[in-house]
């Protein structure tokens, strides 16, 4: 029950994107449409997974000192990987859309997040189901995203075109304007739902604490000892 | 293991982390070694892909085939022993995010190649094979895509189609040869017509296609003839 638990928080309840916002770089810029979101969740997935894995085993042998590093290393390596990977063996179609974004992934804080957050304190198996929960809440919500600005844009969706008459691209969606206001359509409808929701339960509702960059201790490390 | 994680030894701290570096660094050097042919041999499809859009139909190997000067690469497509066409691939860093390469099929007297005539219109035998211009403008110019849309996606390919979709930009470029000006869009003074809100990618385009058929046409005796030499 738990496990499942685990690999269902990531799509809504902390979705990477639209609650912790997480890894808004490339969230913002590779959306433009809807299959470079999906490819760009897909790859990350991926890197989450490996990472995830690693990193829960390991996690009981890295001093607590130097794990910041550890993980960066396992994670530049995993991405590497991935990328020689795909480009010996993936069919040419699919490495030329997804390999621009592997690189990417490195500066991804999901990945370095999830790692500090969930797989340096739990085993192999819970952490597996969160990588694939968080991987396919980040995907979805790349999807919806580069969809969204791809529709208003081209009224096309996955390079389809849906309205047939539409001939002149409306190019503030695809651009960087676009993407924030599209981004924060989509937080502000997340939270209007989540309120709902509480209010429906008779609750106040309150965003996840310590998830979020208000919450992210990670460059207070020092100074946390030095007060200690 | 309790006694690892919670140490303050530098030495130790500084020991595991050299471990890790290395461990890392041995993963990785595997994996390049596994994957350098794998990856020399997509490359050279992509390129040889490339090749047979742009040239007429051959028994040669032309990606073998190669001869370069000033800096743009020629492939020799044979057929019978005898040269029969030319692709010339090169670069320019005008584009409106850097580099933009061109594949550019060109016939023997020196012109850019007709792939075909579709519905009266010409299409040449003009490539980029690599871009990285602002999605919808810059890429109008370079890509040729087939537009899909939500009702043609379900009819079968028409087989009697071009391989290469039109491209209003480089469709321009079919059967012209370089002067002694050179080329230029409309907006310069040229004849060139250029994409409204991608100037600066039209410009890169048609200077980049200028330079290779101009290449060609300033050593075109020399390069006939390497290439013709080639066995493959």
């Amino acid at each position: 029950m738990s496990m499942i638990k685990e690999f269902t928080k990531g799509i809504w309840k902390e979705n990477p994107v639209l609650v912790m916002l997480l890894g808004m770089c490339p969230t913002l810029a590779v959306t433009t449409n809807a299959e470079n979101g999906l490819s760009m969740g897909i790859a990350t997935t991926c890197v989450l997974l490996g990472c995830n894995i690693v990193i829960s085993l390991i996690r009981n042998i890295v001093p607590k000192k130097i794990r910041i590093p550890v993980y960066i290393v396992v994670i530049a390596s995993f991405v590497t990987v991935v990328k020689l990977l795909m480009n010996a063996y993936a069919p040419p179609a699919i490495n030329k859309s997804l390999g621009i974004f592997i690189p990417l992934i490195v500066v991804n804080c999901i990945v370095l997040g999830r790692a500090e957050a969930f797989a340096s304190k739990n085993g192999p198996v819970s952490s597996i189901m969160d990588a694939l929960g968080m991987g396919l809440g980040f995907a979805l919500a790349l999807t919806a995203l580069g969809g969204a600005r791809e529709f208003l844009a081209t009224g096309s969706l996955f390079q389809v075109k849906i309205i047939i008459p539409w001939k002149v691209d409306f190019m503030l969606w695809t651009g960087a304007p676009g993407a924030f206001i599209i981004l924060g359509c989509f937080l502000a409808g997340m939270n209007k739902l989540n309120m709902r929701k509480a209010v429906k339960r008779g609750e106040v509702y309150i965003p996840p604490q310590g998830l979020d960059c208000r919450h992210c201790r990670l460059c207070d490390i020092g100074k946390q000892e030095e007060e200690q | 293991m309790k006694k690892l994680k919670d140490t303050e030894n530098i030495l130790v701290l500084g020991i595991f982390l050299g471990i890790c570096g290395a461990v890392a660094a041995l993963v990785l050097a595997f994996f390049d070694d596994i994957t350098r042919e794998p990856i020399k041999k997509m490359k050279m499809q992509a390129v040889n892909s490339a090749l047979e859009q742009v040239l007429p139909a051959f028994d040669n190997s032309p990606g073998d085939n190669v001869f370069t000067k000033n800096g743009v690469t020629f492939y020799g497509a044979k057929k019978g022993g005898k040269l029969v066409g030319i692709a010339a691939s090169g670069c320019t860093m005008k584009g409106y995010s850097g580099k933009i390469v061109a594949m550019v099929g060109l016939d023997l007297d020196g012109k850019v190649r007709t792939v075909a005539v579709v519905d009266g219109k010409k299409l040449s035998a003009v490539l980029i094979t690599e871009q990285k211009e602002t999605p919808g403008l810059g890429t109008v110019v370079c890509e040729r895509k087939q537009q899909k849309t939500i009702v043609n996606i379900f009819e079968k390919p028409d087989k009697n189609a071009s391989a290469l979709p039109g491209n209003k930009i480089l469709d321009q470029f079919a059967g012209r040869k370089p002067g002694k000006a050179p080329w230029k869009v409309s907006k310069d003074g040229g004849d060139f017509d250029y994409m409204t809100g991608a100037t600066i990618s039209s410009r890169a385009v048609v200077s980049v296609v200028y330079g290779i058929a101009q290449t060609f046409a300033a050593n075109r005796q020399e390069i006939v003839k390497q290439l013709s030499k080639a066995k493959k």
